[in-house]
């Protein structure tokens, strides 16, 4: 049997052979073994056409797959077919982690320009056992509040600063409810616990948590559900109640502020302004974002937990890598950049300008100066621990939440309770434990 | 053998009166939907069976059902599953046949079976976004709500709110099938019962139960309980993330273990579920066993024009005319909620819901401004009848070649395709999508029209076997004796199975065009048919709503005119066929 790489070097040996004996071949069928590149993304509707857009200043045609949203399936069925798009652009690293695995990426040399492009910080999220499989085109930063200019809830330097304001307003009747929260996505809650995470673990303990080890019983893991009870126990926290927060789902939290203003802020990542686009009317204030404290008790900066899209190579043809050197120039993005709703960590891009929105350059800065960057966690879990509706992290924290707005919830009991469950989880993770060299140097 | 007229005289030791095709031209006309029945149904169940008890080649006995029942919430999800296979038909039966009762005379009957038998129609996906809609957990959009102040998508109470939905969808067919049935009694028999002294209640016992109702009602009963395993496509629309698990079912269990592909426990989990199936399936036809061939006497008694029956005193009319009045008003609510939401801007969808001014239809503009919604209605469209042509006429050929089986032979037969029928695909997902990659369909077009080829040929067997047994013997003879091929003796024969024929026809296509599990499954970014879409739209619900309204609205009409054009056909189709 003829393994897949060998098979394409031979193809381009068979090319570059014929090549040598004076046939004439139009270069770009040399390149791409006489058919267009195509790449296989997740977007889809405005998205999809924003990406479309971007990809027609690149001097040939390529052809864009949406996969929709089970990128993986749609790889593996490909895999299997003979016929793998020449790139994917992945929504999170567990899939990449996984076709690393499986022998079917090429990795990418780590050049200087690469170095100039990316912060050090965001090129090592992309990198298995200190290889670099992908760059990025497109990133999230999920730790957020936002606000109307209007809101008595504002920046606080600690954690516990901005509880102490939930709490006053909470108490306040003429004020709306402090916290819009869409606890119907458990995503929404997962996004909450791993900030704080982030802010209070050290490189190595939430490596070792997303690689599915039992360190949930860590003191500093324990302190952080206590944070998240403390901020969401008490009464008047949510418009119509916990249970209702239950039903809620992230877009309509978001509504909640910015629509019908029945509540002061919600917590989630960059992705929010589109939806409070989505529903401005002329006239509406510009929202206000602030960062997500830090407990006290860290040392140390606000957490940033990040999630993106990075591009892979399915296909080591010099066609598919001069598609992903073009991927990182700086002004590859700028029509997405300057439509809006898109975020790129790329020094070089930032730097051009290409940002029409200030507020979507503010956000550029923060994800830049970002010294550790941290994946989200429950998207680089899988199994028992993965999340889906209903199932895994998604549903502990969904029970938490319900357990913690009880009235009289005993913190440390509730607490132990979530603790006990993920850790179960971990305890009966089938996923591969192994740590990757070089995670944290 | 083949291309010989060959005319088998009827065997009087089985069955006097019928002719027998030869075995190999049963067989050849049979083959095709065999072929695929096989490949899409028989083999991925065996597959099933074996996974469940063996680990890479080991044989583990019942390890994997441990691992499938140990799963948090599995007992309660078998539990609801029966739960709504008792529940919802009895409701939806009683419920039936009370309207039937009250809507049997009169002007109001017709405009109220119209507003009731709409709903049948709908896409399951259509019926969750608009209960959904009705059930909002805000006061000021959800009237459910609104009017109570009770959140009926809360953990406790959302399977309730799942089963009115439910019931809302499929109390229109129970009410068509038992007035079909209450226009078959002969009302000389009540006559009889009276004159012989009989009181009400004897009337309806004897004139009424025993004759027809017993068997409709079972009938009726059976049909809704196989169809709440389709509670699946309401759950996954209408139950917020966070309350999944309080109205799991079997089906959602399923999906959540086997996430499409393969394993021990979700083999496990799918062998549990087709015990449960086959029990029910033995039940109900034990319930309404019957010989073979059909006895032929009620389906061809004349229907008697009953307008010359007393219409009752005037208190009673009224009560009739209330109830009537008030069950169309309780089913028109949903509609005017969907068709007002979609009127509404995206912006006071979300925001203030369907009862706001002004209407506008800027949440069509935005349903079909991407062109998504555009292609995946022409691809259902294209879809839906080519599967329907296929279904009838591969199974047009499959009736005819078993239709004169004798009684051992035709029982086994019919016991296969009854439970080829209602094998639930979330089982065989993962064996029928190995088949697909096999045949390089998966995630196409194609592979999604051969598995609804599948799954809707045992039943276009099952109805247009009855209707060709029921077929004069002369006209085969004469079809048999100037036909050369076996082809064209069914072509012959067509016309005396029209009616069912076009009751399998539109059946399928409905059931194509409704379809939300197989797209769900075995659809893809290529292949996107319109539940898929659907469902897709609702995972931000409330600030989608008004564009998912109008996409519903839209994907609604189709099947609507289908229904409401071809009703008849369908009763008389499902009534004078295999549900006989």
């Amino acid at each position: 049997m003829i393994s897949r790489r060998s098979f394409l070097s031979q193809s381009a040996a068979t090319a570059a052979a014929a090549a040598a004996a004076g046939l004439t071949l139009a270069p770009s069928c040399a390149r791409n073994r006489g058919r267009r590149l195509e790449i296989a993304v997740v977007w889809s509707d405005g998205e999809l056409d924003r990406f479309r857009e971007v990809l027609r200043a690149y001097p040939e045609p390529v052809d864009v797959t949406s996969a929709g949203d089970d990128i993986g399936a749609f790889l593996n069925a490909r895999h299997r077919a003979g016929n793998s798009p020449d790139l994917a652009v992945l929504p999170f690293p567990g899939l990449m982690r996984q076709l690393v695995a499986d022998s079917r990426l090429t990795s990418i040399p780590e050049t200087d320009v690469l170095r100039d492009r990316y912060p050090r910080a965001w090129l090592d999220l992309l990198k298995i056992d200190g290889v670099l499989y992908g760059v990025w085109v497109k990133a999230a930063h999920k730790s957020l509040f936002w606000r109307l200019p209007t809101s008595p809830i504002a920046e606080a330097d600690t954690w516990e600063g901005l509880v102490s304001q939930v709490d006053q307003a909470a108490g306040d009747p003429d004020l709306p409810a402090p916290l819009a929260i869409g606890a119907a996505d458990g995503w929404v809650l997962t996004d909450w616990l791993e900030n704080l995470l982030a802010a209070r673990l050290t490189c190595d303990t939430y490596h070792r948590l997303s690689r599915g080890h039992d360190r949930w019983h860590d003191g500093q893991v324990v302190k952080a559900f206590g944070d998240l009870f403390d901020m969401w126990h008490g009464p008047g926290r949510f418009p119509g109640g916990a249970s209702r927060a239950l039903l809620t789902q992230h877009e309509e939290a978001v509504l909640q502020v910015f629509g019908t203003k029945t509540a002061l802020t919600v917590f989630e990542g960059d992705f929010v302004t589109s939806v409070i686009g989505r529903f401005a009317e002329p006239g509406d204030p510009q929202p206000e974002f602030f960062p997500f404290p830090a407990p006290a008790a860290v040392e140390g900066e606000q957490p940033l937990v990040v999630g993106g899209d990075a591009a892979v190579l399915l296909n080591d043809s010099q066609g598919a890598a001069d598609l992903l050197a073009w991927l990182t120039e700086p002004d590859s993005f700028a029509p997405w950049m300057a439509a809006g709703g898109f975020l790129i960590p790329n020094q070089k891009a930032h730097d051009a300008h290409r940002y029409h929105d200030p507020l979507q350059r503010r956000l550029a800065q923060q994800l830049l100066d970002a010294t550790e960057p941290r994946f989200d966690l429950s998207d680089l879990l899988s199994g028992t621990l993965g999340g889906a509706d209903g199932q895994g992290s998604w549903r502990f924290l969904q029970d938490f939440f319900l357990a913690a707005t009880q009235p009289g919830a005993q913190r440390q009991r509730v607490v132990a309770e979530v603790t006990a469950r993920f850790s179960a989880a971990a305890r009966h993770y089938e996923g591969s434990k192994s740590l990757d060299r070089h995670a944290c140097s | 053998m083949l291309g010989v007229t060959r005319l088998i005289l009827p065997d009087s030791r089985h069955m006097p009166g019928r002719a027998h095709p030869g075995a190999l031209t049963t067989l050849v006309l049979a083959l095709p939907a065999a072929a695929i029945l096989g490949a899409i149904v028989i083999w991925p169940v065996a597959r099933v069976l074996v996974t469940s008890v063996f680990d890479h080649g080991t044989y583990v006995g019942l390890r994997h059902f441990h691992a499938a029942l140990e799963q948090p919430g599995a007992w309660a999800a078998i539990g609801r599953t029966l739960l709504w296979g008792a529940l919802v038909p009895a409701i939806v039966t009683t419920a039936g046949f009370g309207l039937a009762w009250q809507t049997r005379r009169g002007p109001t009957g017709r405009i109220a079976t119209l507003v009731l038998v709409a709903p049948i129609a709908l896409p399951l996906v259509v019926t969750g976004i608009v209960f959904r809609l009705v059930y909002d957990p805000d006061p000021t959009r959800g009237p459910a709500t609104g009017l109570t102040g009770v959140s009926f998508l809360s953990p406790r109470l959302v399977t309730i709110a799942l089963m009115s939905a439910f019931v809302w969808a499929w109390v229109g067919l129970a009410l068509l099938v038992f007035r079909t049935a209450l226009d078959r009694v002969q009302p000389e028999l009540a006559d009889v019962v009276r004159k012989l002294g009989g009181s009400g209640r004897d009337v309806f016992r004897d004139a009424l139960w025993h004759p027809v109702m017993r068997r409709t009602f079972a009938m009726v009963f059976a049909v809704v309980a196989l169809a709440t395993m389709r509670s699946f496509d309401l759950i996954l629309v209408m139950a917020p993330g966070s309350v999944l698990d309080e109205a799991s079912v079997l089906g959602v269990l399923q999906w959540q273990t086997s996430a499409g592909s393969l394993n021990g426990p979700a083999a496990a989990l799918g062998v549990i579920w087709l015990a449960i199936v086959g029990a029910a399936i033995a039940g109900a036809a034990w319930w309404t066993r019957q010989r073979w061939p059909p006895p032929l006497t009620l389906a061809e008694a004349t229907p008697t024009p009953r307008d010359h029956e007393p219409a009752g005193p005037l208190a009673l009319r009224t009560m009739r005319r209330t109830i009537l009045l008030s069950a169309s008003a309780l089913w028109l609510i949903p509609m005017v909620v969907l068709v007002g939401t979609s009127l509404q801007s995206p912006r006071s969808a979300a925001l203030f819901g369907w009862w706001h001014r002004p209407t506008t239809l800027d949440s069509y503009r935005r349903a079909l401004d991407s062109g998504e919604l555009t292609r995946s209605l022409v691809l259902t469209g294209v879809l839906a009848v080519v599967v329907a042509c296929v279904v009838t006429g591969l199974a047009l050929l499959a009736a005819y070649a078993t239709a004169w089986m004798d009684s051992p032979a035709a029982h086994v037969g019919g016991f296969a395709l009854l439970g080829a029928a209602v094998v639930p695909v979330l089982v065989i997902a993962g064996p029928v999508d190995e088949v697909l990659r096999a045949l390089h369909l998966a995630n196409t077009s194609a592979g999604l029209a051969l598995v609804h080829i599948a799954l809707g040929l045992p039943f276009g067997i099952l109805l247009l076997r009855n209707a060709f047994a029921d077929v004069d013997f002369q006209e085969i003879v004469e079809a048999r004796l100037v036909s050369d091929r076996p082809w064209q003796v069914v072509q012959r024969l067509a016309p005396n199975v029209v009616t069912t024929a076009v009751a399998v026809l539109v059946l399928e296509f409905i059931q194509v065009w409704d379809d939300f599990v197989v797209g769900l499954l075995f659809g893809g970014p290529d292949a996107m048919p319109l539940g898929a879409l659907l469902h897709g739209g609702t995972r931000q619900f409330v600030a989608n709503s008004g564009p998912l309204a109008a996409s519903a609205v839209v994907a609604s009409l189709v099947p609507l005119l289908a229904v409401l054009a071809a009703r008849r056909h369908i009763v008389n189709g499902l009534v004078s066929g295999a549900l006989r």
